[in-house]
């Protein structure tokens, strides 16, 4: 499934919106000198294709002094891969679930407490899924960046 | 050092307590960003005024922020990539920062283990990704092996979990 890619007055409308999506249509109008119909039309446009989602993002951690865990998933057989990633992608927890090439079959990635949170999580919410053959984490110990505009908008 | 520079913009949040209205406003925001204030103050039944008070508060604490999420293959970016960095004579907190600094390196961890680092990476197509790796990334001081992974599809990346940092 390939989206279609924004335009030049889309980036420009996004870009605004990016850092403060509370901006009025009209601010965004006068900004750019295109009409407030034409801004309205767009950000309807772009969210109803999924190609943006305005949503409020929360600097509070999910737990005080979290760490980004990354699991890697090795399935039973390479058939399984799509299977499992789809019932990882419903674990609310999990923050990211790719379908990989290379080091291993699917990365998920969450944020644990600690390493005894971590072994917990993967224990009774992981390892037992069917398909999954083994798993091996990182647990990180310093999140120096996470660019929240950059997302896959799939609901 | 003087009380105004300890509570410079640098600082993570402010502790602001919130209550049941503030969290009743955030829930709100996250379903829709750009649901009105008329809308949100009928739906809480508070005043309106009280509801551009509560949003600017949040956000001036840096405890909320209302902003858009680009879906990365409407940004163009048909390639996402999960790389292990090893580093070599200089610290991985300062490849991490330099790494940091190139916008299509979403995400950037320093973790223990087999790799140093762990970043998150997205390129427009082959030839983009393969500058990005060995222009950028392979000749960067204090980088020793990048391991790179390939996602051929993306099931999720929606954290809740996200640190702010001003955009550059």
């Amino acid at each position: 499934m390939t989206r279609r890619s924004l335009d030049e007055i889309d980036r420009q409308i996004v870009a605004q919106l990016s850092t403060d999506a509370r901006t009025s249509n009209r601010q965004i109008a006068s900004d750019l000198g295109v009409t407030e119909g034409t801004v309205r039309a767009r950000i309807k446009r772009m969210e109803e294709e999924k190609q943006i989602r305005i949503t409020a993002v929360t600097n509070i951690d999910r737990f005080r002094n979290g760490s980004l865990a990354y699991i890697w998933i090795e399935v039973e057989r390479s058939y399984q891969v799509r299977e499992v990633a789809s019932e990882l992608a419903r674990i609310t927890e999990l923050g990211f679930v790719g379908e990989m090439l290379g080091r291993s079959d699917i990365l998920a990635i969450t944020m644990v407490r600690s390493n005894e949170h971590l072994a917990e999580f993967v224990h009774q919410r992981i390892s037992g899924l069917p398909g999954v053959r083994r798993t091996e984490s990182t647990l990180g110990v310093n999140f120096v960046k996470h660019d929240y505009r950059m997302a896959r908008i799939v609901s | 050092m003087s009380l105004a520079s300890i509570s410079s913009r640098q600082q993570p949040a402010a502790q602001i307590e919130l209550d049941e209205t503030d969290h009743r406003i955030i829930a709100l925001l996250r379903g829709d960003g750009r649901l009105p204030y008329r809308s949100i103050a009928r739906e809480l039944n508070l005043t309106e005024a009280t509801v551009r008070a509560r949003v600017r508060r949040l956000e001036e604490s840096r405890t909320m922020r209302v902003v858009a999420v680009t879906d990365i293959e409407a940004a163009g970016y048909g390639m996402l990539l999960a790389i292990g960095v090893q580093v070599e004579d200089r610290s991985p907190e300062e490849v991490g920062r330099d790494m940091a600094a190139i916008p299509e390196v979403f995400s950037v961890n320093i973790v223990v283990g087999t790799q140093d680092l762990e970043i998150l990476m997205v390129a427009e197509d082959q030839a983009a990704l393969q500058g990005l790796l060995h222009e950028k990334l392979a000749t960067m001081a204090g980088v020793r092996r990048l391991t790179p992974a390939l996602a051929v599809n993306v099931l999720k990346n929606q954290p809740d979990w996200v640190p702010f940092h001003d955009p550059a």
